[in-house]
């Protein structure tokens, strides 16, 4: 079945104003149009109204890319010191990985292009977790709502396994990219762990980990609290288990369940 | 269509009046309007504030990013979440624009004009009548601001229009700005250009503020109503003889809610001067 000239004159609309060559547009309003095989009439149309067409080129535009320097602004001042935040964007936008409806997922949508392409990362190999950083608070505070796991208690044992809130992320970087700020956009290499989580009012709040509560946070959500302390050389529960009721009453940690009666 | 629940003027919920809107207890507002792509699947503090206005006070739903005359296929389960919500809400209808959003799986997010062909026609007509069957109330379409005709038009845009609710047997959320701005851009009569469409079919009304660049008016919903756009919604009034919802608009520029609540309530003194005049006309 041919395809339909309504969908071609979509297709030539998309590519008018995602498209990367502005000066061949500038200079050819038709070319689009043509590359989609549409009619002398329909090239005709693109050509007479370039500059109104050049509209939507900016608005659809500054609809994909305000989230972004919303979002990323330590991302954007690294990348303009050395001119190349416009390519980058660009490149995002070729690749049409934006899917989503929801204006949320613009800013996630850039973040799993700039995982999936390694786009800069060669020259600079921290720039996946400077964005994802950029983002974590907000993908946090945002997390889609869900009734909370049911069945937990709220004091540590040591034979417990960690319930997380859904809500709450554990992330490992190799540089200390929360510590950026757009006039220093270069972190220091060095392990870096965080936990991300909402408080009781729905707000996101970030907080550093030593490299032993990061683990057990990770290794006590499947084996018990005591077992866990004790393969990561902690000898003393009774500092673990005030620092899980802090993290369970600020909530990140939804509760606790007996391994022996889960 | 006539719901008592929505009349007068009422106001677009949006993310940086949620706090205070939440903890008002007469704010004069008779009904919001909502866009589900903003709370469907969302979380957090700003999400449960919106929810506990929404599950308050009268609210009306409308759509950004569904693409009635794109190609895409529907996203089976935000259309099953968006059911939920338009059910949860109460809302008496959802409505959408009379546009494209997305090509080959891209979402543009931007509202970008359909052909004016006959093609175009039956197509939007399908696509509408598909999309109607899937929510769980009556679907409206709006009419776009657009600041180019895409491809070679075989009808103007009033045809256009017309065919699209007719054929897709939708109501009509007539935004006037947009009637207006469209006037203003393309150089017509914009009462001349209503009175050609099929106003039996209006639902609802939108109102906003838009902005001039150079040449060209651009729908920016970034400013204060001005007077000839409040002129058209109350000449709009009277020539349909019957008080239909007025939403107005406000996504850029945002000002405080007391501001926008002040502006609402000129627009509300507005439109309750037209239907004074409405009913004088029937008494």
């Amino acid at each position: 079945m041919p395809e339909s000239r309504t969908l071609r004159l979509q297709r030539a609309m998309a590519s008018f104003v995602l498209d990367a060559d502005e000066a061949a547009l500038e200079a050819d309003p038709g070319r689009a149009a043509r590359r989609h095989g549409l009619s002398g009439d329909d090239q005709r149309a693109f050509r007479e109204q370039g500059e109104a067409l050049r509209t939507y080129r900016e608005l659809v535009r500054m609809s994909l890319v305000e989230p972004l320097e919303e979002m990323f602004p330590v991302l954007r001042a690294l990348l303009e010191s050395t001119e190349l935040w416009d390519g980058c964007v660009q490149a995002f936008l070729d690749a049409r990985t934006v899917r989503s409806g929801h204006y949320r997922d613009i800013a996630p949508a850039f973040l799993g292009w700039l995982a999936a392409s390694g786009w800069g990362q060669e020259r600079w190999p921290f720039l996946l977790e400077l964005a994802h950083a950029e983002l974590l608070e907000v993908l946090v505070a945002r997390y889609p709502d869900a009734d909370p796991p049911t069945g937990l208690h709220a004091t540590p044992k040591p034979n417990d396994v960690i319930v997380l809130d859904p809500a709450t992320q554990l992330v490992s970087y190799g540089h200390a990219v929360h510590r950026t700020t757009a006039a220093k956009p270069i972190p220091e290499a060095t392990p870096t762990h965080l936990i991300a989580f909402r408080d009781a009012e729905g707000e996101a709040r970030l907080m550093e980990l030593t490299s032993a509560t990061a683990a057990l946070l990770v290794q006590a959500r499947t084996r018990s609290l005591a077992e866990a302390a004790a393969a990561l050389g902690i000898p003393e529960l009774e500092p673990v288990l005030a620092l899980l009721r802090d993290l369970h009453r600020d909530g990140a940690i939804a509760g606790f369940q007996s391994l022996e009666n889960p | 269509m006539t719901h008592d629940r929505f009349t007068g003027v009422g106001l677009g919920l949006r993310r940086p009046h949620l706090e205070a809107v939440a903890q008002m207890e007469a704010h004069g507002v008779p009904f919001w309007e909502t866009c589900p792509e903003n709370v469907v699947g969302d979380g957090g503090r700003h999400h449960r504030l919106a929810c506990a206005i929404l599950d308050r006070d009268p609210v009306l739903t409308h759509g950004l990013t569904m693409s009635v005359g794109g190609f895409d296929a529907w996203d089976q389960d935000y259309l099953r979440d968006l059911g939920d919500f338009l059910v949860r809400t109460g809302t008496p209808w959802h409505s959408e624009h009379l546009c494209f959003t997305r090509v080959d799986a891209t979402c543009l997010h931007e509202l970008l004009p359909l052909p004016f062909t006959r093609e175009s026609v039956r197509h939007t007509v399908a696509r509408a009548r598909d999309l109607q069957a899937r929510l769980p109330v009556p679907l409206l379409l709006e009419n776009i601001t657009y600041y180019a005709e895409l491809g070679a038009a075989e009808m103007d845009e009033a045809d256009f229009i017309t065919a699209v609710l007719e054929g897709a047997d939708t109501g009509w959320l007539l935004d006037v700005n947009n009637v207006y701005v469209n006037a203003l851009n393309f150089g017509f009569d914009p009462k001349d250009w209503l009175a050609r469409l099929p106003l039996d079919r209006v639902a609802q009304i939108h109102i906003a503020g838009h902005k001039r660049f150079g040449e060209l008016t651009v729908d920016t919903h970034g400013a204060e109503v001005i007077d000839p756009v409040i002129e058209l919604m109350q000449w709009t009034l009277a020539r349909l003889g019957r008080p239909v919802p007025v939403l107005l608009e406000r996504d850029n520029h945002i000002p405080d809610v007391e501001v926008l609540l002040g502006e609402r309530r000129r627009l509300q003194q507005a439109y309750n001067a037209a239907l004074v005049n409405l009913e004088a006309r029937h008494a």
